[in-house]
């Protein structure tokens, strides 16, 4: 019996349990709410006759929604009609609905009360995802502020020690300040994936579209990752008369940035990046190429997806699995698509990034003046 | 104290930064002050010459966007925004309201020291009247409206000489896309942004060596484009 007890009182403390408990304190007070109504208008009725007092009974309806949610909104509502069958239609005291105009009464109270009942289901979610979404923008935002700000004060120092005199000099010195630099770097990259994730999958991404050449954007991410690229050849071949592009330029540009990142990674040090880039057919093609040892076809689309961390290098290459995840969730947006595909010829993974051509807008006329 | 020594006011909040950015900026032979609030700092502002103010965007007494506003409505001197977190809205509008160039941390204090050098020139260019302003292989005669690629005279059109005209007196620092339409265009084609863009890659297939790789006309996405100073590392 104690053990039937403890398990009960277990089972209540769990968050099932919790939001039991809530229901039925819902239940609960919605029903003394009618009950505290019925006298109320039961006292009234003494002088005031009125038999179509229905509406009374939306407030407990509406009260328990708006508390409770739907399940204590729908025993407010039963018990409502209860108590008017009972207590104010002639002949009184008596459950049973007489005349067609209760009915018509029963009827409406039900559909205004659904009716409201949906608008304040509504309202509550959204009061619910607005207080929880204040509350992860004010922790993102101090997360963000709070790392960020020593890192700050971290790789600044380090980048004024890696140009001193006394440091240059020394080999042992100097590979250690950039230690503390590239790892401070890979810190900023890692806070910045998680920040890009909350937002991904909490809020969703509000791209800003505007006409972007993609010569920029490759541009810009090779400028992004110079340090990560400075011991690597990088071969680019963009075709001339690319043309312009209508998307997020800075969500385009940070993903990108994660597929050269994610080629200079998983490949070996030393070896070529290629970046190529052409209009084929209804889209700007960006092919992003590395000489790794490449992701197996069964893999190919599974690298795509949160955590997911290729077989080959889960093990001997740190990483999150956000990466490319966060890349095809920012091109998503902007109306694109990314996908891996093995190289015509040689080993190596190329990253083809596929953005639609709109209908060019119209050129200046006055151009030449 | 030498007095030819360049002067930096620095307003963060951050202990760590400012101490930081102080070695940084005394190594570089600035003279160097700070401040904490930014109270305290648009008072410094006032009491003292500065020759370079460096800003946090987040102080907790004041939003830096606001320093910069208060700061340009009586001083020219160059303003560099530091900002952890700004979205390209909010770095626009910093650079609309007034600030020189900004930049995101963390950041090594040789870019800082850059967009700094390249916010003074553009002072003392306009102190002292210089005419030429000179962008790696590229140098641009404003007085002349003339341009040269190692020495050899650049042809071009009146608008692309407009575009690289307004880059030039900025040379080091980032102009937005807005200004630079609103310089070239004029207010009415603010909205036909691709016009600059069509521009800019017409230009750069004159004045870059490679310009699928510019070296001199450089894009801030989402920001605006600036002239680099040739030998910044990119």
């Amino acid at each position: 019996m104690r053990a039937v007890f403890s398990n009960v009182t277990e089972y209540f403390d769990s968050q099932r349990g919790r939001w039991l408990r809530e229901q039925l304190a819902g239940i609960l007070v919605a029903q003394l709410i009618v009950a505290l109504l019925t006298a109320i208008l039961a006292a009234a009725f003494q002088w005031l006759p009125i038999q179509h007092v229905t509406i009374v009974y939306l407030i407990p309806v509406i009260v328990a929604t708006l508390r409770w949610g739907a399940i204590p909104a729908v025993f407010a509502g039963l018990s409502g009609i209860a108590a008017v069958a009972y207590f104010f239609y002639a002949p009184f005291f008596d459950m049973r609905v007489h005349s067609p105009a209760q009915i018509a009464d029963i009827l409406l109270f039900v559909t205004v009360a659904t009716i409201t009942g949906r608008i304040a289901v509504a309202v509550r979610k959204a009061k619910i995802r607005a207080q929880a979404e204040s509350l992860r923008d004010a922790l993102i935002g101090s997360v963000s502020h709070g790392l960020r700000t020593p890192l700050a004060a971290i790789t600044g120092s380090a980048s004024i020690l890696a140009q001193s005199r006394a440091i240059e000099g020394d080999e042992h010195l100097s590979s250690l300040v950039h230690v503390i630099r590239d790892e401070a770097d890979r810190l900023n990259g890692d806070i910045q994936n998680l920040l890009d994730a909350t937002r991904i999958s909490s809020e969703g991404l509000q791209p800003h579209m505007t006409w972007v050449d993609p010569e920029d954007l490759i541009s810009g991410a090779l400028a992004s990752k110079r340090r990560a690229l400075a011991e690597r050849p990088v071969n680019l071949s963009i075709a001339d008369d690319l043309p312009l592009a209508y998307i997020d330029a800075t969500l385009i540009q940070s993903a990108l940035s994660q597929v050269i990142e994610n080629a200079i990674k998983y490949s070996p040090p030393g070896s070529p990046i290629t970046i190529k880039a052409g209009q084929v057919g209804a889209m700007i093609r960006i092919d992003v190429s590395d000489k790794g040892v490449g992701v197996p076809n069964s893999e190919l689309e599974k690298i795509f997806e949160r955590f997911y961390r290729g077989s080959v290098h889960a093990t001997n290459i740190p990483g999150s699995g956000l990466g490319l995840w966060i890349a095809r969730a920012l091109i998503d947006a902007c109306g694109g698509r990314i996908r891996a595909v093995v190289p015509d010829h040689g080993p190596g993974t190329t990253f083809r990034i596929e953005l639609p051509v709109k209908t060019q807008p119209a050129a200046d006329e006055n151009a030449d003046e | 104290m030498n007095d030819s020594r360049p002067s930096v006011l620095i307003i963060d909040d951050d202990p760590q930064i400012r101490r930081f950015l102080r070695a940084g900026f005394d190594l570089e032979h600035f003279a160097v002050h700070e401040e904490p609030t930014g109270q305290g700092g648009l008072r410094a502002a006032t009491l003292r010459r500065s020759d370079l103010i460096v800003v946090d965007l987040n102080l907790p007494d004041m939003d830096g966007s606001n320093i910069v506003e208060r700061l340009r409505a009586w001083s020219t001197v160059p303003i560099i925004v530091l900002s952890v977190r700004a979205s390209d809205e909010d770095k626009v509008k910093l650079l609309e309201s007034g600030a020189d160039d900004y930049v995101v941390k963390p950041f090594s204090m040789v870019e800082l020291v850059a967009r700094a050098r390249a916010a003074i020139r553009r002072q003392t260019r306009t102190d002292h009247g210089e005419m030429i302003v000179k962008s790696g292989p590229l140098s641009i005669d404003l007085a002349n409206r003339a341009v040269y690629l190692d020495e050899e005279r650049v042809t071009l059109s009146p608008k692309e000489y407009r575009l690289l005209q307004v880059l030039a007196k900025h040379a080091g620092n980032v102009v937005t896309h807005n200004t630079l339409m609103k310089e070239v265009w004029g207010v009415r084609h603010l909205d036909n942004s691709h016009y600059l863009r069509i521009l800019v890659r017409r230009l750069r297939g004159k004045i870059e060596k490679n310009p699928k790789r510019p070296q001199i006309l450089v894009s801030e996405l989402g920001v605006g484009y600036r002239l680099t100073n040739g030998n910044e590392a990119r």
